[in-house]
This record gives structure tokens, C-alpha cells and sequence, in this order.
């Protein structure tokens, strides 16, 4: 199994979320900011990204821009979690490659399900 | 001779023989020197309190991670999906007594809250459940009863993002308050924890709404879910408080309270023009055609902020009948913003490109066509 890259500056969600998600079966590698979150998506293979929108250095919608021009085949799934509920960061978000979109206070069920079905998506695409 | 007069120079001694512009000058340097060394000291004690502190918390910081990640996060009834309010907590990891000390309990709280703000479903149930279970809400009630308004307001912080319901008693008072900051985080908790009479505290509220409280107030409103939403034209007959019946008249406007057309009328004949004006612009928006008849009544004997909100009500009613009365004040006016309004509310009300556009742009002046055109572009929002 391919891991997933947290990229999040708030560190109890950070430590939230890599829990949950070891919980459930999955190899998780954490980043504190955009920078080194895209340091180590260079470096590392990841099958999904779940990056957080407002972080210092790079914001989420240039990982999620450096994430796309990195992934040509289309492989790597990506997910926003944010605070920013408007309009137009959501659709920037969409509009620049995101697959999912998530607003805080975020339910943990639903964050596995969408995981989850991204993932599938992902690998029955490359079927 | 100058040495040995310091040497005999001695507050004791001599300090009352000096000349009074030296005296006073001297009592200012000590003054001003045992004010520096105060200072210091205060801003070195208080540096080395929150040192010690940062260190204390940095030690307990990952304690606390472990009891919420353990007791909550990592909860297995909850993964079983067992209902919330029958999962029980470890008693030994919950009443270990370093969660006694009330500055643990503190950091405690605060992680707790950071926590709830990130997650929500069964999880931030969990949380809130945890928060009861530690007792925690009683440290949040201690801090209400402070005498200190920033304890307060901590207080009512913490309890409503822990939906934890405050008695009328206990804050109703605080919504009231003189201090405008506690004021507005009690009556904002209110507003979220209150569910079926939130704006109970618009009957005693004598202090006014600030323009920020209003914003914030309004987001809350909007946003808070199944929050009862009254008829606002209640405060708007019997409210003495203007900024109230103000912010009521917006409120009504958003959420078109169409039978508080009557109430709102009446307050077209208030004295202050600023809420009358309010009004005028809250009746534009509930597109009360019964108030246009009035409206041209009271026209020429309003200031300029009545006259441009009718002007404004007349375009948004949309009514077509008072085309001749816009067409005027747009020709003749000799205020500019009065033209400019007048213009849009024409555009709302006829065709671009109709008779009456094509004649208004043929008889007007060089700079009423300019206004009539830039009122015409559509991409152009008001």
C-alpha cells in the first residue's frame, strides 16, 4: 500500500488525523508546513495527499498545484481540509485539481469514507 | 570647592537647602529611577512566571495528547460505533491527580477546545463528553463567576464551543454588561446556546449594538443551525434601544419577515432620521409596494440619506409606478448621488433600449447619458 501525506500546520490535527488514519490500516508520513510537505511528496510515492489550505511559506493551493504538476497520470488523490469555508476557495481548490473538499470541524467517519472511495477511484482508473 | 560640596550634599542634611528648581529635579530622578527598577523587576518576574509555565506545559503537553488520543481519538467503542453517551472512560487515566492542578486543567481545556474546533460528529460529542466527565465545565463556571471580565468571557468561551447551556440567570445579566467585549461574548453565546429564545436579551438590552457586534452577531445568527428565528417586528414596536430595532430592521430584511411590513412602516415616521432612513431601506428590500404612496408623501422633506434610500426602495420595489417621479430627480437634481440612484432605479424598473431609456438618453445631459450608461452595464454590481 502506497502512503498518505499529511500536510497540515496545526499540530493537534496533525497528530489527530496520522492517528486516525493508523488506526485504519494506513501508512501515513506527516509535514508541518507547505514546503516541506512538497520537499517530501518530491521525494516520496504517495497514492494521496491531504493538505490543509491557510499554512506558512505555501499555501494549500500551491501544494495542490505542485502536486498536479508532478502527477501526470493522474494517480495521486488529493484532499483539502480547511477552515475556509467560501465560495471561491473551494472552487479554486477544485478548479486547480483537488478531489475532495472538506470544512472544519471535520467528522472522522466521513474523512475514512472519502478516503477511502478517492483511493478506489484512483486505482480503478489505472485498471 | 565643587568636591567638597558633594561630599557634603546629603538628603538629610543639606537637601532642604538646595534651590527648589534642584529639589524638585532630584525627587523626579528618584522617582523615575525606583520606577525603572519596578518596571524591570515586574517585566523579568512575569517573563520568568510564563517561562517556568511554557516549560510546565511543554512537560504536560504530551500527556494531555496521550489522554485525549487514548480516551477519545483512538476510543475503541467509538470505532465499534457504540452511542456516545454510553461509552465510559478509563477512570484511572481520567482521576489521575496531575488533572486536579488547576493550571493542567487549564492546558487541559484549552487542548480540548483545539480539538473541538477541528473535529465534530461523534468525535466532538466525545470530546464534549470527556470535558463533562473531568468536571471541566465547573472550571469554566468558576471562571464566569470571576470578578476579573476577561475570566469571564474565558468562561463563556469555553462553555459554549463545549455546548454546555449557561442559566438565563448567569448570563442574561452579562449581555448587558458595560464592558463592550464580555457584552458581545455573552449575548454571541447566547444567540448559540439559547435554542428556543435566543434573542431573549433584546427585551432588557439597554447598551447599544456596536457596528462589529452586528457583523459578528449576523454571522452567528445566520449560520447557527436550528436557531428559532422570531418575528423581529416585536422589537421594532417596542424596543427603545435604536441600535436594536436597527439591527431588527436587517434582520427582517434577510430573512423577509413580510408581516413586519405594518411595524416597519410606522418608524418611517420616527424622528431620527437615521433609523428612519434604516427603515426606508428595509421596506426597499421587502419590496412593500403599500409603502411607496408614503414614501413620495414624505420625499421633499427628507435629508439626503432618506431621500437617496427611497430612491433606492423605488427601484427595488419595481413597482413601474413612480417611473415619471425617478425620471425627474434624475434630470433635475442637483445632487450627483441622487441622479446616479435615481438612474439605477430607472434601469430596474424599464428595459434597456425601451422608449423610455431611448428618450431618457436623448433628453438628458452629457454626464446624466455617462451615468445612465455606466447604470446599464450589467457586469457592474451595486
Amino acid at each position: 500500500m502506497k502512503d498518505i501525506l499529511i500536510i497540515e500546520d496545526d499540530d493537534i490535527m496533525l497528530k489527530a488525523i496520522n492517528n486516525i488514519l493508523n488506526k485504519n490500516g494506513y501508512k501515513v508520513v506527516t509535514a508541518r508546513n507547505g514546503k516541506e510537505g512538497m520537499e517530501i511528496f518530491d521525494r516520496g510515492n504517495f497514492a494521496l495527499v491531504i493538505t490543509d489550505m491557510m499554512m506558512p511559506y505555501t499555501n494549500g493551493l500551491e501544494v495542490i498545484s505542485h502536486v498536479k504538476s508532478h502527477d501526470s497520470g493522474g494517480e495521486v488523490g488529493l484532499i483539502v481540509v480547511s477552515s475556509i469555508g467560501s465560495e471561491d476557495s473551494i472552487l479554486e481548490a477544485f478548479r486547480l485539481g483537488a478531489d475532495d473538499y472538506l470544512k472544519k470541524p471535520i467528522m472522522p467517519a466521513e474523512l475514512l469514507i472519502r478516503i477511502k472511495k478517492i483511493l478506489n477511484d484512483k486505482s480503478n482508473s489505472l485498471i | 570647592m565643587i568636591r567638597s560640596r558633594f561630599h557634603i550634599i546629603s538628603f538629610y542634611t543639606d537637601f532642604w537647602d538646595l534651590p527648589l528648581v534642584i529639589q524638585i529635579a532630584l525627587v523626579i530622578i528618584v522617582i523615575a529611577v525606583c520606577s525603572t527598577i519596578i518596571a524591570y523587576i515586574v517585566i523579568l518576574t512575569r517573563r520568568y512566571n510564563s517561562y517556568m509555565y511554557e516549560k510546565r506545559l511543554k512537560n504536560i503537553t504530551p500527556v494531555i495528547n496521550d489522554l485525549i488520543t487514548e480516551q477519545v481519538l483512538l476510543n475503541e467503542s467509538l470505532q465499534n460505533e457504540y452511542p456516545v453517551d454510553s461509552i465510559v472512560f478509563d477512570p484511572a487515566a481520567i482521576g489521575r491527580p496531575i488533572f486536579q492542578k488547576p493550571w493542567v486543567r487549564a492546558a487541559l481545556i484549552k487542548a480540548l477546545l483545539g480539538y473541538k474546533r477541528n473535529f465534530g460528529g461523534d468525535l466532538g460529542a466525545l470530546l464534549r463528553k470527556l470535558y463533562i466527565d473531568m468536571d471541566l465545565q465547573n472550571d469554566s463556571f468558576n471562571k464566569i463567576d470571576s470578578s476579573r471580565w476577561y475570566r469571564k468571557i474565558q468562561g463563556i468561551v469555553e462553555l459554549t464551543q463545549m455546548e454546555i447551556r449557561i442559566s438565563d440567570v448567569t448570563i442574561l445579566p452579562l449581555t448587558n454588561s458595560k464592558i463592550p467585549e464580555l457584552r458581545v461574548a455573552a449575548r454571541n453565546a447566547y444567540l448559540q446556546i439559547s435554542k428556543n429564545n435566543p434573542f431573549k436579551f433584546f427585551d432588557i438590552a439597554t447598551e447599544p449594538l456596536l457596528p462589529w457586534d452586528r457583523l459578528e452577531m449576523f454571522k452567528i445568527i445566520t449560520t447557527t443551525k436550528d436557531i428559532a428565528i422570531p418575528n423581529f417586528s416585536r422589537w421594532i414596536s417596542y424596543s427603545t434601544n435604536k441600535s436594536i430595532v436597527s439591527f431588527c430592521l436587517e434582520l427582517i430584511a434577510h430573512y423577509s419577515q413580510h408581516n413586519a411590513i405594518p411595524a416597519v412602516m410606522h418608524l418611517i415616521d420616527t424622528n431620527d432620521h437615521f433609523l428612519r432612513a434604516r427603515a426606508i431601506n428595509c421596506l426597499g428590500k421587502l419590496r412593500a409596494e403599500e409603502a411607496e404612496d408614503k414614501f413620495i408623501e414624505i420625499y421633499t422633506n427628507q435629508p439626503i440619506n432618506c431621500q437617496l434610500e427611497i430612491i433606492k426602495a423605488l427601484g427595488r420595489i419595481n413597482s413601474g409606478r413612480y417611473i415619471e417621479f425617478l425620471k425627474h430627480e434624475f434630470l433635475y437634481s442637483f445632487d450627483f448621488y441622487i441622479r446616479k440612484n435615481a438612474a439605477r432605479a430607472i434601469i430596474r424598473n424599464v428595459d434597456i433600449g425601451s422608449d423610455t431609456y431611448n428618450d431618457l438618453m436623448r433628453s438628458s445631459s452629457t454626464e446624466n447619458q455617462l451615468i445612465l450608461k455606466h447604470c446599464s452595464n450589467p457586469l457592474i454590481k451595486y
